[in-house]
């Protein structure tokens, strides 16, 4: 049992959970240090298969390097004023005999790590955007990544920068929980079903 | 009385250079990076590669101050800064607006253009 000081109010979280949106455009203030101190620490904090943690965080808040990254990273729209990589160490995973091909267990400690990440941005006041869209050597290259180091995910963050969202009136609906849960059986997405 | 004969500079027909060696290859750094990603991507958003590289070359060429195409440029990179992320969650809306920029863009590439015929000081 967690002691229930240790518990965060679960309605306040999930209302956070319920307004985060990526954030693409940024102000350009800078993002403080310490500020990305703890995003990395949240990072860190995320669930590791088998506790072996085969990634590593690179922070890159050089204006002229993050430029050079967003030449090989189409999926980062716009420069953000800092941004943190999530690299897979192959040597360590090969090391512990861990699949490093995609969709397996070292990927997913990617996923838990940008996640937990997100979340700290975002109670921080700063806003994110998960960026998956950009060439491994390219960014590699740019970086002069060691080769045992792969970029997997960037973290593109900052002030969220005020935009005009066109949205029309026929757009798509937004997915619910119920379209992506089942309770007990595929096809069944009442909760009543589970009992 | 005959109409007088309008001279333009080769600046307002559009003559000005406007990237750097180093901005070309930030563009082309960028198309095939774009190239290598469309590989698993969905297929749509190719196409939002290449308005967005549009945009970033537009980007580019701002800092280089053009003459004939400035105004333009400025609002057309807008239009496509505005409307592109909408290739996210309206895809429909984001097709509509894919089938509207190249009647502008042909616009005023015709229009530049015509203006070569009007000699006037070089560049």
């Amino acid at each position: 049992m967690i002691a229930s000081a240790e518990v965060v109010d679960s309605e306040a979280l999930l209302g956070m959970m319920r307004k985060r949106r990526v954030t693409r455009q940024f102000t350009s203030q800078a993002v403080p240090i310490e500020v990305l101190q703890k995003i990395v620490e949240a990072g860190r904090w995320a669930t590791s298969g088998g506790n072996r943690y085969p990634h590593r965080f690179l922070v890159v808040r050089d204006p002229h390097r993050i430029s050079l990254v967003r030449a090989a990273s189409p999926g980062m729209l716009w420069e953000p004023p800092a941004l943190i990589i999530i690299m897979l160490d192959t040597e360590q995973s090969k090391a512990d005999l861990m699949d490093v091909d995609p969709f397996t267990a070292s990927h997913i400690d990617v996923g838990t790590a940008a996640m937990s990440m997100l979340t700290m941005v975002q109670s921080l006041g700063l806003g994110a955007c998960p960026v998956t869209s950009f060439s491994k050597s390219g960014v590699s290259a740019m970086l002069e990544l060691p080769s045992n180091l792969t970029p997997e995910f960037i973290l593109i963050l900052g002030y969220p920068l005020a935009v005009t969202r066109v949205i029309n009136a026929n757009a798509p609906k937004p997915v619910t929980v119920r379209d992506l849960t089942f309770w007990e059986f595929v096809g069944l997405h009442d909760p009543k079903h589970g009992k | 009385m005959a109409k007088p004969e309008v001279v333009v500079s080769g600046l307002e027909r559009g003559e000005k250079l406007v990237l750097t060696e180093e901005e070309a290859l930030e563009v082309i750094t960028f198309l095939v990076s774009s190239a290598e990603i469309c590989l698993r991507e969905p297929i749509y958003y190719g196409t939002l590669r290449l308005v967005d590289a549009a945009s970033r070359l537009i980007g580019l060429i701002q800092k280089n101050t053009p003459v004939a195409t400035e105004g333009f440029l400025r609002g057309f990179k807008e239009d496509i800064d505005t409307h592109k992320t909408l290739a996210m969650w309206d895809r429909e809306a984001y097709y509509d607006f894919l089938r509207k920029i190249p009647f502008s863009a042909a616009k005023e590439l015709k229009r530049v253009r015509e203006l070569r015929g009007k000699i006037g000081g070089e560049v």
